[in-house]
């Protein structure tokens, strides 16, 4: 540049033109132009906020979080009086949209994995099932899922007295599920000892099976000792002491049922509605992860010799988990995202409790929204810096 | 062995060599009794799942059938009519017929319906020129489609007082649809634009450029000018989008959703891949803020805080908050979809285009974007598959979408809950749409990679 200017002839209008022209100076235009529009777009949105909430005698403090919200809670997670606290309020709509995503994660997976294998099924019965179960219910809104089982299923069921039971423990009603609840019995120490000493034994099995296999090549079993490892010390101590764990069996009561857990049927709903509808896209991502391990590793497994259900368990999933975690992650932040389409079926999670019925009480539209925003923002910026360093990990080492 | 250890002197007689019986052919596998074999019943284990599958199928069709077709009642003037005769056992759909109405335009007055089947006939007959193979201008109808359809439906559905400008912006609306359908005839009948059509059939083909040109731009505002007076002949009465509902509701704020977000996503897309540091890092900050929250707290929290931004007394009808939440939330998306189909294009395409001489801009519309466009087909696609059904969520924030309209059926006292009926329908109804939708993407994709088929 310096050496072109040195040498053409310059007057004043090619120089302004070769600066008009240069790339830095339009990069620094263009952003001070951008920036200077995105001021003044937030200047003139807060001005007016100030002014608005000034007129409506609105507050934008964070000081309302220490008074007593005064509104009851259907379904808490974590111990909840009417009369705590605005922050107590949304603790409790966290902990029940983490217990929502969590349970609903759980089921999806087995369901997803089951449908995805399902969809890759040498019978063509199975195959086709699998397909129409996947195109019929993700091509159909989530929300009226979630409604149809709420008001088509679950409101539909008959009063606790025709309740649907099973053995005398499970009970199903109009209002919701009913389970036995355990509690802590007499010899409840020793079988815990004894479930943390199988857990520690079969941890230890595993370990050496793995360092036979690695380095002296000796296939040693592993699912069955560890299964084993898991069940009978629990199950001897507790036929040695006596029953660990008592049952607090719900029961029939005039018009309605005491004791046990009730799980509400909004719950239920939301739990069915998020799992089989995640489960459909889970089930691609198996099928399509699955699809892209090459067929010649199969085959060369196959002339190696290993057994179909050994290639299937050391040598296509490992590979295929490569494709499938990613996706499978999202999907994971997706169905924490829709639990909170709870509100439309009045389940209290954070949405409904915080954003909805708090804000409504307390009018302070800024700092609950913030803090709304805020957590599944953290949530998300959470899942995916790990994801990253997952991706990086697990990158094929190449040359 | 034995043999040769013996005395020679009698030779031992002659084995006649038995050849074993040969082994069974496999089982055909060609024909139909060979793929029923070979894909139901390739082992007893899957013989048997074949069979309960099966069953399970047929059980559940028999169920639907029998609950939908078999015990329902078509003819009743009540819910309770429905259940004496048949209980729960058949589905009651008098109830649903005679809210179809309803569900289809909401609470729209039912003398002015016209307007809006009207307007769907005007999309419909702008789009159709579209697929038709001999008409050339299809990327400006289609652009007129997607930037001048709603000003002149706009004032279809909403009416009332039309100022001057807005009368202007509607007569702009009307004239794009009348060239499209002017151009789209001319050019199927004579392979010419209308422009082009009229000043050759006037006999001034002979004359200079200049003077055709001139004549082609009179010959678009004669059409601006019929449609001006059209517009100004037309005067609808004002319909508040309050009672806007149904499918109506549904398709408007999808509609505008979908034809938001593409270019919003393109322009943030390219502003998270520029390499002006402040540009690249609001693009991201918008996009991630949007993606990582619920879009029903997003419809929330416009709902609560829009009236908040805009000046003191300035007032912003429920609907307008929903579509722009709606439109920020999906843009975000799709910015990150075209973000994915950029990545994909080799770095020698921008090297190349660059080297040609091209500019950012030229080089982004002519040489990157139709490339990335053609293999982000699907995931586009199936964006707005996302976006059709998430909006049912305005529901939510209490507009009459086709969702709220299917649950009002269960409240109606003749009807008095009548749930699952309503909600089988409505199911029906997203169904055909976003599984034609991703139908028609997948022939759209197999047809444009036809080239790099082998």
């Amino acid at each position: 540049m310096a050496l072109l200017e040195s040498t053409a002839p310059s007057s004043a209008g090619t120089r302004l033109l070769a600066f008009v022209n240069n790339a830095t100076v339009r990069a620094v235009f263009y952003q001070a132009l951008t920036l200077s529009c995105v001021v003044l777009l937030f200047w003139y949105l807060i001005s007016n906020t100030i002014e608005n909430m000034s007129q409506r005698g609105m507050s934008a403090g964070f000081d309302f979080l220490g008074v007593s919200a005064g509104f009851g809670i259907g379904f808490t997670l974590i111990p909840y009086r009417e009369g705590d606290t605005y922050l107590r309020v949304f603790m409790v709509g966290i902990a029940n949209t983490m217990l929502v995503a969590v349970v609903a994660i759980v089921i999806s997976t087995v369901l997803g994995l089951i449908v995805g294998l399902a969809r890759l099924s040498n019978n063509w019965v199975i195959r086709n099932v699998a397909r129409w179960y996947i195109e019929i219910l993700r091509n159909t809104p989530l929300l009226l899922q979630i409604i149809a089982w709420y008001f088509g299923v679950f409101t539909l069921l008959p009063r606790p007295r025709e309740s649907l039971g099973w053995l005398d423990a499970v009970f199903l009603n109009n209002r919701g599920l009913y389970l036995p609840a355990p509690l802590v019995g007499s010899g409840f120490a020793v079988a815990l000892v004894a479930l943390l000493l199988g857990i520690a034994g079969a941890v230890a099995w595993a370990r050496y099976a793995r360092r036979e296999r690695e380095q002296a090549g000796r296939i040693r079993p592993v699912l069955g000792p560890v299964l084993a490892l898991l069940v009978v010390p629990p199950v001897l101590a507790a036929l040695a002491v006596g029953s660990p764990l008592a049952w607090d069996m719900p029961q029939l009561r005039g018009f309605n049922f005491v004791g046990g857990i009730n799980i509400p049927p909004s719950f239920c709903a939301l739990i069915i509605a998020l799992s089989i509808y995640t489960s459909c896209f889970i089930g691609e991502n198996v099928r399509s992860g699955i699809q892209s391990v090459s067929r010649g590793q199969t085959e060369a497994a196959r002339a190696l010799g290993v057994p179909p259900g050994r290639t299937m368990r050391s040598i296509i999933l490992p590979q295929a988990l490569r494709v499938i975690i990613p996706p499978l992650i999202s999907q994971y932040l997706n169905v924490t995202k829709n639990s909170s389409l709870a509100i439309a079926i009045g389940f209290p999670d954070l949405v409904s409790v915080w954003m909805h019925t708090s804000l409504n009480q307390s009018g302070r539209a800024i700092p609950i929204v913030a803090m709304t925003m805020g957590f599944y923002c953290v949530v998300s910026l959470a899942v995916s810096l790990a994801m990253n360093r997952y991706n990086r990990s697990i990158l094929i080492k190449e040359r | 062995m034995d043999h040769a250890a013996g005395p020679a002197a009698t030779p031992p007689p002659a084995e006649i060599f038995r050849p074993r019986p040969a082994r069974r052919a496999p089982p055909s596998t060609l024909g139909v009794q060979g793929w029923i074999r070979q894909n139901m019943f390739s082992s007893v284990p899957n013989a048997l799942v074949t069979v309960i599958g099966i069953w399970i199928v047929y059980a559940f069709f028999d169920a639907l059938f029998g609950w939908a077709i078999g015990n329902a009642v078509w003819q009743a003037e009540s819910r309770r009519e429905c259940l004496d005769e048949v209980g729960r056992a058949g589905a009651c759909w008098p109830g649903v017929i005679a809210w179809i109405p309803n569900l289809i335009y909401g609470l729209y007055p039912k003398d002015q319906v016209w307007r809006i089947n009207l307007a769907g006939l005007v999309l419909l007959l702008w789009a159709v020129p579209l697929w038709l193979p001999r008409v050339q201008s299809k990327v400006q109808i289609g652009l007129s489609l997607v930037l001048l359809f709603p000003l002149f439906a706009s004032y279809l559905f909403l009416g009332g007082e039309k100022g001057i400008v807005w009368s202007a912006l509607i007569a702009l609306g009307l004239a794009a649809f009348l060239w499209t359908l002017l151009t789209a005839a001319t050019e199927t009948v004579f392979g010419l634009g209308i422009a082009r059509f009229a000043v050759a059939a006037l006999g001034f083909a002979s004359r200079s450029d200049e003077t055709r040109r001139r004549l082609a731009i009179a010959v678009l505002l004669a059409v601006y000018v019929v449609a001006v007076i059209l517009v100004q002949a037309l005067s609808l009465p004002f319909v508040p989008t309050r009672v806007w509902g149904g499918l109506f509701l549904t398709l408007v704020i999808s509609g505008i959703g979908i034809a938001f977000s593409l270019p919003a996503g393109i322009v943030l897309a390219l502003g998270r891949r520029s390499r002006m540091p402040l540009i690249s890092l609001l693009s991201t900050t918008f996009i991630e803020l949007f993606r990582s929250v619920p879009l029903i707290t997003i419809l929330f929290m416009f709902n609560t805080m829009l009236p908040l931004f805009l000046p003191v007394g300035v007032e912003v009808n429920q609907l307008l908050r929903a579509i722009v939440a709606v439109c920020l939330f999906s843009a975000a998306y799709m910015a990150e979809v075209v973000r994915g189909g950029l990545q994909a294009i080799p770095r020698g395409q921008y090297e190349a285009a660059s080297a040609m001489g091209l500019g950012f801009w030229q080089a982004t519309g002519l040489v990157i974007m139709p490339q990335a466009l053609k293999i982000m087909i699907p995931t586009i696609v199936g964006n707005f598959i996302g976006l059709f059904k998430d909006t049912t969520l305005v529901s939510i924030v209490g507009l009459f979408d086709l969702l709220s309209m299917s649950r009002a059926v269960g409240e109606d006292t003749r009807w008095l809950g009548l749930f699952l009926e309503p909600f089988f329908f409505v199911t029906m109804i997203y169904f055909v749409v976003c599984f034609g939708m991703s139908q028609y993407s997948l022939n759209l994709e197999q047809r444009l990679s036809a080239g790099e088929r082998r």
